[in-house]
């Protein structure tokens, strides 16, 4: 029975997520098109007409709209999202070539932050003393009204120009050499994280402290480690869980900013290069891969939430 | 004038008082350099007075850039391009949102709603900056594309926000007793419902307005809003970047000012949430 219900949720936010996912590649279909005027022309300038005809087949843009359509889902389906125009590369490929780096950008950030969140957020809450927690709420509220870009700048400045620890700029990809110009990335993006979680830890944990079981864990003498695990950080968890996966879809949006100041290879930078040549077909998309793994880890948080505490709604 | 020094006093010692004094007082600041600087002060925004390079001295606080203009003059005359910005792309989007969430809120039609739901849900899935970037390449880039872009693309959040609101409040006893009163149907959206919605997305746009604050200087740090030779913080600290190693000031200055304005928003936004729970 309880079994059942569990499956039950679980399969309504499945249902939810595809939904939404249909309207995400809905949404990188219609943006070639809801801009007034001919992006084939726009691009090619004012030549012949066989040209322009040519360029529209190639991007899908001949025929009504509802042909255009069904050639886009079809070929999505065979997992054709085109051909850039500036390289001839295929849009997957160049996906495919970028994409891991991102990703490990941003596990490895996430990680960190998790970390150092743990012990920050509950010993601030935990110790409650008020001069304290004002410069706690003070430091994070800066760091996260700062944008990524200044931080990143700032970071440069100490860690490239007054000691030089990490190159200006290039990419090695041989896995003890990229470290050295990984790490301040990852530096960054886990300041900017840590700010976000520790606080949500933080308010949580002052929420738990107040609660009677806590009180009653204390009188009863549960163990140390016991008490620490089950009796405050359980709690929270969920919120932590749901928090972290719509953080991680915000970090990929700053990786456009992040991975062009650091001139890392990845899919941030390939998307601003292709916005700057007007490579629709790699902008389209790099867009509904964009779309795609923000949907995938939304549900992903629920779900994990869920499973960790029943009683939050997904 | 003592007691109303005194009503002051009482109100700051409130819980978030502080911070919303804090803030208001920062951005001010900002806003009263940014009107004062470059209209009265000494030079112009892309005047050419001097070496390229000068390090920050008396005559010149903020140093020249590359080109020999005041770093100073330049970062108080973006004060106007980034808030304004800012103020557009969140304002526009917070009016139109507001009023298509409270006819969603209203409707009856089950399937305008599923309709009209998921299309906002999958808007608010691809992160603002991704989008933006994304409808820059077929909107040309420029600060009137952004504010365009917003407008299309940021309603999404306010809806969300808007119907959730209009669904609760259709359902209070007051709108009940209003309808048994036999008020028009109008005027029970436009005196009941529109102001109990409206009060929460405005509370959303104030921190709404980091955001799109930061988003715009991002994309003009890209390359993608705001165009050289325009002062605008970000495109400054874009054009600074290639003389880092040299010359910190065309760098640090526009950040901190940039930091500054979102630090005293976020100031106002955690003091009035403060308030509202009362802690």
């Amino acid at each position: 029975m309880l079994k059942n219900q569990i499956a039950r949720t679980i399969l309504g936010r499945l249902g939810r997520a595809l939904s939404v996912g249909f309207w995400v590649m809905v949404i990188s279909f219609a943006i070639m098109r809801i801009i007034p005027g001919d992006p084939a022309s726009a691009r090619l300038g004012g030549v012949e007409e066989e040209a322009i005809a040519e360029l529209r087949k190639q991007l899908n843009l001949d025929g009504s709209i509802v042909q255009q359509f069904s050639r886009y889902v079809i070929d999505l389906l065979h997992g054709n999202l085109g051909t850039s125009l500036q390289t001839g590369r295929t849009v997957i490929d160049i996906i495919g070539s970028t994409l891991p780096l991102t990703i490990y950008l941003i596990l490895f950030s996430t990680f960190f932050a998790v970390i150092l969140s743990i012990p920050i957020g509950t010993s601030i809450a935990w110790s409650g003393k008020a001069p304290i927690v004002y410069t706690f709420r003070g430091i994070t509220a800066v760091i996260l009204a700062t944008p990524n870009f200044f931080i990143a700048m700032v970071g440069i400045l100490i860690f490239t120009v007054r000691v030089n620890w990490s190159p200006v700029f290039g990419y090695e990809p041989e896995f003890p050499q990229n470290l050295k110009y990984l790490w301040l990335p990852v530096v960054v993006n886990t300041l900017i994280m840590t700010s976000v979680v520790s606080r949500v830890i933080f308010s949580s944990v002052v929420e738990t402290k107040e609660e009677e079981f806590v009180e009653t864990g204390i009188i009863r003498g549960v163990g140390r480690r016991r008490f620490f695990w089950f009796y405050i950080l359980k709690p929270s968890m969920a919120p932590t869980v749901v928090l972290l996966s719509y953080m991680m879809g915000t970090m990929l949006g700053a990786t456009v900013i992040l991975e062009t100041i650091f001139t890392l290879p990845g899919i941030g930078r390939e998307m601003v290069n292709a916005v700057l040549t007007s490579d629709y077909p790699v902008v389209q998309g790099i867009l509904l891969i964009f779309g795609v793994i923000t949907v995938f880890l939304s549900f992903i948080g629920d779900v994990i939430a869920y499973l960790l505490d029943r009683r939050v709604k997904i | 004038m003592k007691a109303k020094f005194a009503k002051f006093k009482e109100w700051l010692l409130l819980p978030g008082g502080f911070g919303i004094f804090t803030g208001l007082l920062m951005l001010g600041t900002m806003i009263l350099l940014g009107i004062i600087i470059p209209n009265f002060g000494p030079y112009k925004p892309d005047e050419f007075i001097g070496d390229p390079f000068l390090p920050p001295s008396w005559q010149h606080p903020f140093g020249l850039d590359q080109l020999g203009r005041d770093v100073m003059t330049r970062t108080f005359s973006s004060v106007g391009i980034d808030l304004g910005v800012a103020f557009l792309g969140v304002s526009i989007p917070l009016a139109i949102g507001t009023v298509i969430g409270i006819l969603l809120g209203l409707a009856k039609n089950k399937y305008v709603l599923s309709l009209a739901g998921s299309l906002i849900d999958g808007i608010n899935a691809f992160p603002l900056l991704i989008i933006a970037v994304a409808m820059l390449t077929f909107l040309g880039s420029g600060l009137r594309s952004v504010v365009v872009i917003l407008a299309i693309t940021n309603w999404a959040r306010y809806a969300r926000i808007s119907r959730t609101r209009a669904v609760v409040v259709s359902k209070q006893n007051y709108i009940e007793a209003a309808k048994t009163l036999g008020f028009s149907r109008r005027r029970i959206v436009l005196k009941h419902i529109a102001p109990n919605v409206s009060s929460e997305t405005v509370a959303y746009a104030l921190s709404d307005f980091i955001l799109v604050i930061v988003v715009v200087s991002g994309l003009s740090f890209l390359g993608l809003a705001a165009k050289p030779p325009m002062a605008e913080w970000g495109s400054m600290i874009a054009d600074g970047r290639a003389y880092l190693a040299q010359s910190w000031w065309l760098v640090i200055f526009p950040g901190l000012a940039l930091c500054w304005s979102a630090v005293s928003l976020s100031f106002v936004v955690e003091g009035i949430s403060r308030r509202d729970r009362g802690i």
